[in-house]
């Protein structure tokens, strides 16, 4: 259904009660639900579009990029404002939260093709070339686990599937990865090798599904883009063995629409996949047969919550459900279902072929393997580049990043994205562990480092942040829909909590009371950020550290 | 599972949540976003509680109770939580949120008891206006604090998916349909939304207005005949509002659009008021000595003249028990005849017959919860969702939640378009499709062979007819696809277990009895009736108190609990207790009181609480019938068709006014208890039938209804254990009841069938055509029905707001034949039979196949039963309601 809806808005630039009742009779579904889900979703919605529709990114790193000044730039030059569309109805301009150019912003795309860097007003009003910058890839690593393939145009992450599906050696990927002590890479660190237990044990009348989660909606992060558009078979294989593991055997990969290419690519991927004989119907007699699509986002941050995320995925308006039950017990069409991050997947396929303890040898306690690390655009040296968990985040800013562009100052580090939180200079001797960085008042997240340097006004760095939060809320508890509200009425200086108790006491219930990590997570950055910015003594977070609550 | 809540111990059942342990330890937790009836959803976070062993509260509603469990509501972090919660909500809201009266706002006594008053979070409020579109569901979105309630009612209990939660962020709030006005959307007005919005959000005209209520009654529905339990809430001598008893045992918190909105008939300025008597030719008022009077001496005077058998009554089924027992009474001691008779006799008739003749007793044999547990519906001649609402919404439920359901109708109902299969027969084809659906079940050993061996008999002579009904065969007759067929009896038959369900599309035809009993055929064979299983076999009957009034004996050949009157025994033991003679010869049926009053051999008649000239087929006839008669007395509550032709008309107490018991589709005898007092001079039945006893010179006894019930209830082995006293204690009890300590059987038949042999009755019968056909002239079939907004002949409907929903009769046309005859939607056309014609305006819809026409009864204007054939059931004069051959054409310009 929403594929329906985006073909209406592409082709109409606007969606109107007529279309929800045509829709709606045409699927058979309620005309309430259509109308609600096209309500939900920021590419779909009901504002109109123009025939040239520009997506500019609103994300961290592009706001840091341009010292938040892009996006106002952009709507002056272009003549539409930040939301709208021109007075001809030729062209809209829609902010969105992050396109994954973190590393060469600001970015935007027109239409669909990508445009970034700082000239990036004058490539869309002046007609200067499109700037389409690679990601740049590294690592510290001699063997590398999931950049194998990126790196390693070779490598044939099929082969442990071969191995394993030949010998159906179904063991053999349970223990390995119990073995690696894997643990998911979309922000909670949830085991991965007990989520497919729990999904294999759950009863089930009808199919089980596997998820890969590609709604990579962190601003900051970029590794789930870069994979998918560069070593898609890595991903599919490594979806092949945890779908084996975990009893599944349709599969899916929800890639956020602000990812054209990585939907693009990952589409070509499963084609070339069954061709050869690694989807769909196998050759071998394995028995197993397991096939995979891709489903498009349609613009919602909190869609990356694995509730809401299939919600999105059955037509339904992204909202987060409570848990119990999960979705290993009731998922995805009420089916056992797990949902692992691209980067999790990514890193099966190394595990099964080198083993469980081969992994587990690298990182720290707690925090086995590898974690794909993602520089903004402020750095000397952005990218990806893949680190051993536990390696210091001092290290990563100083010697990988090498320091800050311009001779600039670094003055705060935003680090796991919009759900982790900031660190000022004086707290970079961290290690990369999950539990350290909570620690210190951070998260893992989902491996972005976003510098931010003295450019930056702390009040504009406020308003861009709870500016997000108030928008990708997806409002189904009151604490988050609310609370979100309150923090951008304050931050825009309009009203809000009116005391500092009240702030504090607004805080803890949204920290207490939310129903997801979002909401959870929400006052904790806004206090390290007052801790960065001061170089305060940092307070370990509370909240969002509940082991299911995993975010892509 | 144990659970502690604030140092109580309570025992709750696995699956529970802690809001239903603290609920059971009778602590209060403010939950703005839970219900009883809805899954857990956890959004509002006002139910934060402290729970040993967790660090930080947890929300009541969603966490599961594990056994052990020690819940704190006063633990100060959970409080703190839920107060900033409900704060924040606070100050997302106008201030006339909190000045609702607390009775009426379960935000104003959440508020209350976290000592929220105020907030300290201030922003834009929601800037919206009022929907006020729709006549009963009022909205008003800046009291909207997005708990889904409403969405979730309308999804998990009604099913109608007319609303949702639309936008994001702090946009989110309600919407229904596709973002319109209220009166655009999908909205059934079932009220469920209403009935659990916690602010005032969603609301209803009678609550908008702040005067307080008096008195809350708690009685049974008086439409259909489910028999939902209604909160009466009344002020000032008028109904403010009914909403579903949460408790109600039926409906268990829910109702429909009649029952929860269309009350406001009983205050209409036109209703009966004083006695009417006629005089002159024109119907005058009058005093109750009056026409009390004039009705006694006349009926003496007939009886004098032409013997007792010249008299006759239509009892009520829509009226109680108590009176329905009355009526029969008068008729058989005051009057001495057996001409009585009710209009279970154009509906049920044939169910009744045909369940006795089946398995015993002349119910359903299942209670309605029992479809809760059904694997697979097999639904005919039935639209639940519109004439049973409530019914409806259940098995809809069931269906979303994984059950198989087979619809047999020749039309495509709401149902119909949620069913795994649906069968299309031709009108008037139902015995052959059901004899093609055992036939299958047969072939393709779907069969209990267990339970047919012990428990039923006639199952030869069943085998060897249904050799005559492959599904080749039966599709010729029916038209339905042989395949489809095979796929129904298949998917029936793998249960495991199977609910079978009927309405008046199988009973109102020619062979209505037979079609009863070639259905209960699939029940036997599947044993699915009287087995720990099976979900049994149950007719929807049709009007409230339909059941009831055939259990009371208003039926010309039977007395209380169906005992005969040819029964020697039987009659003496009612001579004995009424001490009169009672005459051992069946009295007539309705439709043959009609020929009798036109053959000149009927001169008295009371029409007690029906409009026959409207709801009676052939109203020509029924017209004729009535004129031909010396004496017509008429109790109503409006001067309907039939009581503007009466000569006496007796102005009545309507159910919300009344005292006694409804007896439901599933045998549950309820209570009925008055919410309000009758208008001007009117009166309960039960007091006119004994005045008029009285003016006859009889004296009936029964002072009281609960007298009457325990008069009945004494010479009825059947009911002997219930009594008013006992439902009042007990609530609802099934029939059969033998004793005050019998609990009454909701699950009929575990042990033996009633019938003599104790075995269930297979019946081997053939199909035979239907009594009209369609031919050159008249081309195309009538199918007559109910639709959801409107009951019956339309009396009380029509008076209230649901006239605003559906305004008129229309009539649903094929677009083929629409095309054939050149009319186009919403055009009017002339609707002819071989006995009349009506003008009203066609629909043009596919819901109905080619060749056939689809019209509902309940307005005057469009009267469809003047075209109905006096064509009926052989076995019981249950009319051809369901196939009349018509005409259809454009009306001139």
């Amino acid at each position: 259904m929403l594929d329906r809806l985006r073909a209406l808005k592409r082709e109409h630039g606007r969606i109107e009660a007529a279309d929800i009742d045509r829709l709606a009779a045409e699927l058979g579904l309620p005309r309430a639900h259509v109308n609600a889900a096209a309500s939900f979703y920021a590419d779909l919605g009901f504002q109109p579009r123009g025939s040239r529709h520009v997506q500019v990114c609103a994300g961290t790193a592009c706001f840091a990029a341009s010292a938040g000044s892009h996006i106002n730039d952009l709507s002056r030059r272009i003549g539409v404002e930040a939301g709208g569309i021109s007075e001809d109805g030729r062209t809209s301009l829609q902010p969105v939260y992050c396109l994954g150019y973190c590393y060469g912003g600001p970015a935007a795309l027109d239409g669909e093709q990508p445009r970034a860097g700082h000239d990036l007003v004058e490539q869309l009003c002046e007609g200067a070339a499109p700037g389409d910058p690679e990601i740049p890839v590294h690592t510290t690593l001699e063997d590398p686990v999931v950049l194998a393939g990126v790196l390693d145009p070779d490598a044939d992450p099929w082969e442990p599937v071969r191995d394993v599906l030949a010998a159906r050696d179904l063991a053999r990927v349970q223990r390995e990865v119990v073995a690696s002590g894997l643990r998911g890479r979309g922000g909670a660190g949830f085991p991965a090798a007990v989520k497919w237990k729990a999904a294999s044990e759950a009863p089930s009348r009808g199919p089980r599904y596997l998820i890969c989660n590609g709604d990579e909606g962190d601003p900051g992060s970029f590794v789930d883009r870069l994979l998918m558009e560069r070593d898609p078979q890595r991903l599919l294989a490594g979806m092949t063995l945890a779908a084996y593991a975990s009893g599944a055997t349709r599969g899916f990969v929800y890639v956020r629409s602000e990812y054209p290419r990585a939907r693009d690519a990952v589409r070509a991927a499963i084609v070339a996949a069954r061709a050869d004989g690694h989807l769909g119907s196998r050759p071998d007699d394995s028995g197993f047969d397991f096939d995979v699509d891709v489903f498009e986002g349609a613009g919602s941050y909190v869609a990356g919550e694995e509730t809401s995320l299939m919600h999105s995925m059955e037509g339904l308006r992204g909202e987060v459900a409570a848990r119990p039950p999960y979705p290993t017990e009731r998922g995805f069409l009420h089916a056992p279902t797990v949902v692992n991050n691209v980067e999790t997947l990514c890193a099966v396929p190394w595990i099964v072929d080198r083993g469980g303890e081969a992994y587990a040898a690298r990182g720290a306690d707690g925090s086995r393997g590898t974690k794909v690390v993602c520089l903004n655009e402020r750095f000397r040296n952005p990218g990806a580049y893949e680190v051993e968990l536990g390696t210091s985040v001092r290290w990563i800013v100083d010697e990988l990043g090498g320091g800050i562009e311009d001779g600039r100052d670094l003055r705060v580090l935003q680090v796991g994205g919009p759900l982790g939180g900031f660190l000022g200079s004086d707290q970079l001797d961290v290690p990369l562990t999950f539990e350290a960085l909570r620690d210190a008042g951070a998260d893992l997240g989902h491996g972005s480092l976003i510098a931010l340097d003295d450019r930056i006004d702390r009040e504009a760095l406020e308003r861009h942040f709870w500016r997000f939060a108030a928008s990708e809320s997806c409002g189904t508890c009151g604490p988050c829909r609310l609370g979100t509200r309150q923090g951008l009425e304050l931050a825009e200086g309009r009203g809000g909590p009116d005391s500092e108790e009240a702030r504090s006491e607004m805080y803890s219930a949204m920290e207490r009371g939310s129903l997801c990590a979002f909401g959870r997570s929400i006052p904790n950055v806004a206090r390290s950020l007052d801790r960065a910015w001061s170089g305060g003594a940092p307070a370990p977070r509370r909240g969002a550290s509940t082991p299911h609550a995993e975010h892509a | 599972m144990r659970v502690s809540v604030d140092g109580t111990g309570v025992e709750v059942a696995p699956g529970s949540r802690l809001l239903d342990a603290a609920r059971a330890a009778g602590v209060e937790v403010p939950s703005l976003c839970a219900d009883p009836r809805l899954a857990p959803y956890g959004s509002c976070r006002t139910c934060m509680v402290g729970l040993e062993g967790a660090d930080d509260p947890v929300p009541a509603c969603t966490s599961p109770a594990a056994d052990g469990a020690v819940v704190r509501t006063d633990d100060p972090t959970a409080q703190a939580t839920a107060r900033v919660a409900l704060e924040l909500i606070v100050g997302s809201l106008p201030a006339s949120a909190l000045e609702l009266p607390e009775e009426r706002s379960e935000f104003v006594r959440a508020c209350r008891k976290l000592g929220v008053s105020s907030s300290r979070f201030g922003g834009p409020l929601r800037d919206e206006g009022r929907d006020d579109s729709h006549p009963y569901v009022k909205y008003d979105p800046s009291l909207c604090i997005a708990c889904a309630r409403c969405v979730r009612m309308c999804d998990e209990v009604q099913g109608t998916f007319a609303l949702a939660m639309v936008g994001r962020g702090v946009e989110t709030v309600m919407a229904p349909g596709s973002g319109g006005s209220w009166d655009e959307s999908d909205c059934v007005a079932c009220g469920a939304c209403v009935d659990s919005c916690p602010t005032g959000s969603l609301s209803e005209p009678g609550l908008l207005d702040l005067r307080p209520v008096e008195r809350t009654t708690t009685t049974t529905c008086g439409y259909c005949g489910v028999g939902c339990s209604l909160d009466v809430h009344t002020r000032d001598g008028e109904v403010a509002a009914i909403t579903p008893t949460r408790e109600g045992a039926v409906n268990r918190g829910h109702a429909c659009v009649k029952g929860r909105f269309a009350h406001g008939f009983i205050r209409s300025p036109d209703r009966l008021t004083r006695p009417l008597i006629r005089r002159d030719g024109e119907l005058v008022e009058s005093t109750w000595e009056e026409a009390i009077a004039l009705a006694g001496s006349e009926l003496e005077r007939i009886r004098s003249e032409h013997g007792p058998d010249a008299i006759a009554a239509i009892s009520s089924a829509r009226a109680t028990n108590e009176e329905n027992y009355l009526m029969q009474k008068l008729m058989r001691v005051a009057i001495g005849t057996n001409n009585v008779d009710n209009c279970a006799r154009i509906c049920h008739a044939p169910s009744a017959a045909g369940l006795s003749l089946a398995f015993g007793l002349a119910g359903g044999t299942n209670p309605f919860e029992d479809f809760d547990r059904a694997d697979v519906f097999l639904l005919c001649g039935a639209n639940p969702t519109e004439a049973h609402p409530v019914v409806g919404a259940r098995i809809k439920q069931r269906v979303i939640r994984g059950a198989g359901l087979v619809v047999v109708d020749p039309r495509r109902t709401e149902l119909a378009a949620y069913a795994d299969i649906h069968l299309r027969p031709r009108p008037g084809t139902n015995v052959a499709v059901f004899n093609g659906l055992a036939g299958v079940l047969m072939t393709e050993g779907l069969v209990d062979g267990e339970f047919l061996g012990e428990r039923a008999e006639g199952l030869e002579a069943l085998r060897e007819l249904l050799d005559d009904y492959a599904p080749e065969r039966v599709e010729e007759i029916s038209d339905v696809p042989a395949d489809d067929l095979r796929r129904a009896a298949t998917l029936y038959g793998q249960g495991p277990a199977r609910a079978l369900i009927w309405g008046l599309g199988v009973t109102e035809h020619a062979h209505g009895t037979d079609g009863v009993r070639t259905l209960c055929n699939l029940a036997i064979l599947t044993g699915s009736v009287g087995s720990p299983d099976g979900c049994g076999a149950n007719p929807l009957r049709g009007q409230n108190n339909v059941q009831g009034a055939a259990d009371m004996g208003a039926l010309p050949d039977m007395l209380p609990g169906y005992q005969r009157v040819a029964d020697e025994a039987v009659a003496e033991r009612f001579e004995t207790a009424w001490g009169v003679p009672i005459g051992r010869e069946r009295g007539l049926r309705i439709p043959e009181m009609f020929d009798a009053a036109v053959g000149g051999r009927l001169k008295g008649l009371i029409v007690f609480g029906e409009d026959i000239a409207q709801t009676d087929p052939d109203s020509g006839h029924v017209r004729a019938a009535l004129d031909a008669c010396e004496l017509v007395i008429s109790q109503e509550i409006f001067l309907s068709e039939t009581a503007a032709l009466a000569d006496v008309v007796l102005p009545a107490a309507a159910f919300l006014e009344k005292e006694g018991t409804f007896t439901n589709f599933d045998r549950r005898v309820q209570r009925v208890r008055p919410a309000l007092d009758p208008p001007g001079e009117a009166r309960p039945d039960f007091e006119i039938i004994g005045a008029l006893a009285t003016a006859l010179g009889a004296d009936l006894g029964c002072r009281t209804p609960a007298d009457a019930y325990g008069e009945m209830a004494s010479v009825t082995p059947t009911f002997a254990g219930i009594s008013h006293k006992r439902l009042d204690r007990d609530g609802p009890i099934a029939w059969p009841c033998r004793s005050a300590d019998d609990p009454g059987e909701r699950r009929l038949y575990r042990e033996r069938f009633e019938t003599p042999s104790g075995k269930a009755q297979l019946a081997a019968i053939p199909y035979a055509s239907p009594g009209e056909e369609p031919d050159s002239e008249f081309p195309l079939l009538l199918v007559t029905g109910r639709r959801l907004e409107h009951y019956n002949a339309g009396t009380m409907t029509r008076r209230t707001g649901n006239l605003e929903l559906v305004a008129e009769e229309l009539l649903e046309l094929n677009p083929d034949d629409a095309a054939n005859i050149g009319v186009a939607d919403r055009e009017r056309v002339i609707v002819a039979s071989r006995r009349g014609e009506v003008e009203l305006t066609a629909e043009v819809t596919d819901r109905v196949s080619p060749g056939q026409a689809f019209m509902g009864f309940h307005f005057p204007e469009a009267l469809a039963n003047r075209l109905t054939s006096q064509h009926g059931d052989e076995a019981t004069s249950c009319p051809e309601y369901k196939v009349t051959a018509v005409r259809v054409g454009k009306a001139a310009a």
